[in-house]
């Protein structure tokens, strides 16, 4: 894929209550935002594993974000703030090995915060834009003669070719 | 696996920016997809018939709902799963609309990504694992936690339904703020007068267990099983023998000592007090501060007058242990005290008002209290310094409130009001006095509320003048009064008498604190939260709990009354069935694999993860592992992502369906 | 050093413990780990600056636990451990994999080991992970000996290093660690030589998913150290163990260390000090800082 027409991946892990929520409100509220992001909802930012992150970076993830509610108002008490410092470490690390700071970021959106969603997940893509395909880590899928099988590309012709013999 | 995919255009809501045939005719094409297809209305009736046939028809085991959010609609087509024969937690929802239709223009790359949202759904779907709904018992006892207006009908309501309550005051008697007011807007009807009989019927109610002066100090468990620990604070007084003759808060020497907080600070208590004559329960509680017995051991003039030994001054605190199916949080509001700037607090305070410094700057409560028939000046208007009868009085409005940079953004609703009350009550005895009152804007809806400002402005005469105020200071016992009239575009000073600060509601001291132990989440001012501000302004987020009257927001009796009531019925919902039915969303252990490192039970904000014996044949505990208590656990799936061995799994959101999600981006 | 044999062998003959977990010697300037479980061999126990390993890794080994129960009952299990490596057992006893009582720590007053065997001990040899230290006395134990001398002073080797990592940009500490990383064959030596690192089955081991590829490629070894040193954040108590078992050299305690430092600096926190507070793993504190979300 040239640089010219690259669009970033980028993958958002919500919780159920706030951010998904949140979302919600923002396409109820009629907002806009880049399509290259995709939500994946838990049921609570405590539940995301730092796993998660680094198996969304070997599948192509260029950003990533994650989202729970704010403090105090996590709808499980206290899911966000063992995530806090699960988060602040995990951070850490990444950033030590290299990754750049943009490329994992993290907020917190109540589910009132619908502009605020907006405003977060347009930083990240520009963020990312910003800096490009995540080379580094892509480069570390190298070694593999065969990459992960990509799931069956849809062939527009196909559809017509059936829509047509229909 | 069969699974069908069905793509709702939700009329033209998701149609207009998604291809929504393309969609349906690309999914075809997935691994396991036997069928695809677009309707207008999935929701309709039609539309859910048509998944119910192709269920039935194609033998389906799963299906993919390409629809609006599953906060909206996921429970209906779960419906339509389970009437055609699936389990419903084999159904997964693509949000086509909040999360594509919606927020996107492009039309090509909004249908590309509709289709990647229907892959990562179906991948999910194709690792979910029937799960079946789990059911607990409930207890049909409600705690009502203070008991203010609010709390009082929300414990009658519940009472009078037939079932348990436990009502919880922290104070020695109940009644809350509402017992303090003189007269109530906008009918001028005395508030004392009906409230008092609604205390003596929960004091008399059978089903009513009344505790005052007593504080939740631990709430374990979850909706329809909590247990709830009070702590009964000593009294220092034998309820059991106490009649409430009085006789020990007359003789008591302690005259000086304490402030009365009944009377906002305007007048004495003894020692040994009541708060008020008509205070529910009418037995007295000693103030272990300012007792002289306490201080050099001496004294005991209440034991020697009581005729029946029910003074106890080694009573301890006890603590109550009380099973509860739901609780209904009433912990009301109290005044923001514009002299006192609270450590860490998010206030500047007033200091300019001068209130604490001038004798005669008091608060609207103080102001009730003044205004009262059984208040410190029995009904006559007296000014606090020199009980002069004030002829000039200046209203100030929105002190603290609606003040992003002195004080809270919000608008505490009922000080319009009641400031009109207060200038009317003020002209109505004293006919020859002036009443200024310095505002923003007049907030009056309600029913019968504009009338009564009006009321007040063109009948009593009363001067309202919009702006605000800049500065008070004290001149030979009078105060000027500076300020700016906006309308007329001019400053405006004015010699009051007396000055009367409609000081901003703002949550309880211990608010947060409160909520941290119910586990309820709360705003930045301390107010709680309700679980859903148009929809489910009753209920916290947390099950099994709801609000009612000002802890959840600023309010006027009314609202108070209708939210607790609403409270009530909420609770009564709850006690309709013998068994709650709950999302089976828990966490699981694998007994093999854990390790024993407990990490999951440190994390768990609800308790819910046990230690579990693990024994070999002889009976011989080889491991101590952990389990997870079904009914306590919400499904949050901390643990999960906590546990270094992934040994526990959240059932319906466990990791090798986000795996395949992530997979499927 | 008869001290310890003296102790140790009372230790065994009136049944206070079942075995000692200790060092042998094994030439001048060589020990290696001995389970002591009768009182004539007490006497081939010694304690010196070539006791490298860090014994509370065998706290948790079954077969060792399965030592202490003898005829219905539970024993003792005797422990010779250095300051830092009562740091682990405390860590093991919070996370529950141990009781107090179960164990019988003889805490050896400590002046530092060498790097590796065979060398002098000297300030140029001493360890790295005992350049920092400052825990040369047990801070729980049951029986304190040994005699309280000097620690060569030397500069912090480890802490320069990361430094030194620190300062490069992103894209080269990528390089810098992809390419050590890349060294791994995966043997997981790391793993069985950290005493924090008990779990029965590791999550590199879970399959259904698969969370971490096993296989020695670029990716798999990627995701497993930075997997190893996330579940070691925090709690790694640093005896270095795990990069003294490296046999392919990846210098894991740049990870181990950076992390260490994140607790201190993030959380004023250090892990295994004492038993009284919770761990920071699985703790929260509100006030905790908010910067990293927006």
């Amino acid at each position: 894929m040239s640089d010219k027409n690259w669009e970033p991946k980028i993958v958002a892990f919500v919780c159920n209550w706030c951010t998904y929520t949140g979302a919600d409100l923002a396409g109820t509220s009629r907002l806009k935002y880049p399509t290259n992001v995709k939500l994946i909802r838990v049921m609570c930012s405590g539940g995301i594993d730092p796993v998660f992150i680094l198996k969304a970076f070997e599948r192509g993830a260029d950003g990533i974000l994650v989202s729970g509610c704010h403090p105090n108002d996590c709808h499980y008490n206290a899911g966000n703030f063992h995530a806090r410092r699960r988060w602040t470490f995990f951070d850490e690390l990444l950033e030590y090995l290299g990754v750049e700071k943009g490329r994992l970021q993290f907020s917190w959106v109540s589910a009132s915060e619908g502009k605020k969603f907006v405003d977060v997940v347009s930083k990240v893509v520009n963020d990312v834009k910003e800096m490009g395909p995540f080379k580094s880590y892509d480069e570390l899928n190298s070694e593999f003669m065969t990459k992960f099988p990509d799931m069956p590309e849809i062939d527009k012709n196909m559809i017509i070719k059936e829509e047509e013999a229909v | 696996m069969k699974i069908g995919v069905f793509i709702c255009h939700c009329g033209e809501n998701i149609g207009r920016t998604v291809d929504c045939p393309r969609v349906s005719k690309a999914c075809q094409w997935l691994p396991g997809v036997e069928v695809s297809l677009d309707y207008k209305y999935m929701c309709s009736d039609p539309g859910q018939n048509m998944i119910k046939d192709e269920i039935r028809k194609k033998k389906l085991d799963a299906i993919v709902v390409g629809s609006c959010s599953p906060h909206m609609h996921e429970k209906t087509f779960r419906k339509a799963a389970v009437d055609a024969g699936i389990n419903p937690f084999l159904v997964e929802i693509a949000n086509l609309r909040e999360h594509c239709s919606w927020v996107h223009d492009d039309i090509d790359a909004a249908t590309d990504k509709a289709i990647d949202l229907v892959r990562m759904a179906v991948e999910k779907v194709k690792r979910n694992q029937p799960l079946t709904t789990i059911e607990v018992p409930v207890t049909k006892r409600t705690l009502v936690i203070g008991g203010g207006i609010a709390g009082i009908q929300a414990a009658l309501d519940v009472a009078n339904a037939g079932y348990e309550v436990v009502l919880v005051e922290k104070e020695p008697s109940i009644g809350g703020h509402m017992s303090q007011l003189s007269e109530t807007f906008p009918t001028l009807d005395c508030s004392q007068c009906i409230l008092t009989p609604r205390m003596v019927e929960v004091y008399q109610h059978p089903k009513i267990k009344l505790m005052t002066y007593s504080e939740v100090e631990k709430v374990e468990g979850f909706i329809g099983n909590f247990t709830v620990t009070i702590r009964k604070k000593a009294r220092h007084i034998d309820e059991s023998k106490c009649t409430g003759c009085g006789l020990c808060t007359t003789k008591c020497p302690v005259k000086k000592k304490a402030f009365n907080s009944f009377e906002e600070n305007l007048a004495y208590r003894p020692a040994v007090y009541v708060p008020f004559p008509q205070a529910v329960p009418n037995i007295p509680v000693i103030d272990e501060t300012v007792c002289t017995y306490y201080k050099t051991g001496k004294c005991q003039m209440c034991v020697k007058v009581c005729g029946r030994e029910a003074i106890s001054f080694d009573q301890q605190d006890t603590l109550v242990t009380e099973e509860i199916g739901a609780i209904i949080v009433a912990t009301g509001y109290k005044l923001y005290n514009i002299e006192k700037k609270p450590e860490g607090s998010m206030i500047k305070g007033y200091g300019e008002y001068g209130y604490g410094k001038y004798k005669d700057v008091v608060d609207g409560l103080q102001f009730e209290r003044i205004a009262s028939a059984s208040g410190p000046t029995s009904g006559e208007f007296k000014r606090p310094s020199d009980g002069k009868e004030p002829k000039k009085i200046v209203f100030i409005q929105c002190v603290g409130s609606r003040d992003d940079s002195k004080g809270f953004s919000y608008c505490s609703k009922i000080c319009c009001m009641y400031t009109a009350k207060h200038a009317m009550l003020y002209k109505h005895k004293v006919h020859d006095g002036e009443a200024y009152v310095f505002y923003m804007d007049i907030r009056s809806g309600g029913k019968m509320y504009e009338e009564f400002v009006r009321r007040a402005i063109e009948e009593d005469g009363v001067k309202y003048i919009r702006g605000r105020v800049s500065k008070i200071t004290e001149k030979n016992g009078k105060y000027i009064v500076k300020g700016e009239d906006t309308l007329a575009s001019m400053p405006i000073e004015i010699d009051a008498d007396m000055v009367v600060l409609a000081t901003a509601m703002i949550a309880q001291t211990e608010a947060s604190e409160l909520a941290q132990t119910i586990g309820i989440p709360y705003d930045k001012y301390g107010f709680y939260n309700e679980a859903h501000p148009k929809l489910r302004p009753i209920e916290s987020t947390t099950g099994g709990v709801f609000l009612a009257g000002a802890c959840q927001s600023p309010k006027d009796i009314p609202e108070s009354v209708a939210m607790a009531s609403a409270a009530a019925a909420k609770a009564m919902v709850l006690f309709g069935s013998d068994k709650l039915e709950r999302e089976p969303v828990v966490a699981k252990v694998n007994e093999l694999f854990c390790a024993g490192c407990f990490l999951c039970k440190k994390v768990c904000p609800y308790g819910a993860v046990e230690v579990k014996e693990m024994k070999d044949r002889n009976g011989v505990v080889y491991k101590e592992i952990a389990y997870v208590n079904e009914g306590l656990c919400q499904g949050c799936g901390t643990c999960t992502a906590s546990c270094p061995s992934k040994s526990i799994e959240l059932a319906g959101f466990n990791n090798e369906e986000v795996f395949a999600q992530i997979a499927a981006l | 050093m008869e001290e310890l044999k003296k102790l140790a062998k009372e230790l065994l003959e009136n049944k206070t413990v079942a075995a000692v977990i200790g060092y042998q010697q094994v030439d001048d300037k060589r020990t290696k780990p001995i389970i002591v479980t009768t009182p004539e061999d007490a006497s081939k126990l010694v304690f010196n600056e070539y006791c490298l390993n860090n014994l509370a890794v065998y706290l948790t080994k079954a077969r060792i636990k399965n030592l202490a129960k003898q005829n219905g009952t539970t024993l003792k299990l005797g422990i010779v451990a250095k300051p830092c490596d009562i740091h682990a057992i405390v860590a093991l006893i919070q996370e529950s994999q141990l009781k107090r009582e179960d164990v019988y720590i003889i805490g050896m007053n400590c002046h530092g080991v060498v790097k590796d065997y065979g060398m002098d001990f000297s300030g140029e040899t001493l360890a790295t992970k005992c350049t920092p230290c400052d825990s040369h006395k047990p801070l729980y134990s049951d029986s304190n000996l040994g005699e309280v001398k000097d620690t060569p002073k030397v500069s912090d080797e480890v802490l320069e290093k990361i430094q030194a990592v620190e300062k490069m940009s992103h894209k080269e500490r990528f390089e810098y660690f992809k390419k050590e990383f890349d060294k791994c064959i995966k043997c997981y030596a790391c793993r069985a030589a950290c005493p924090l690192c008990y779990c029965q089955r590791c999550i590199t081991d879970k399959t259904v998913p698969r969370w971490v590829e096993s296989s020695p490629h670029s990716r798999g070894n990627f995701s497993w150290n930075v997997v190893r040193a996330f579940h070691l954040s925090g709690r790694c108590i640093g005896c270095g163990e795990c990069e003294r078992a490296c046999p392919m050299d990846i210098p894991l305690s740049l990870l181990n260390r950076r992390m260490t430092e994140t607790a201190k600096q993030a959380f004023a926190y250090v892990s295994g000090r004492s038993l009284d507070t919770p761990t920071l793993v699985g703790s929260y504190d509100v006030k905790d800082s908010d910067e990293l979300f927006m």
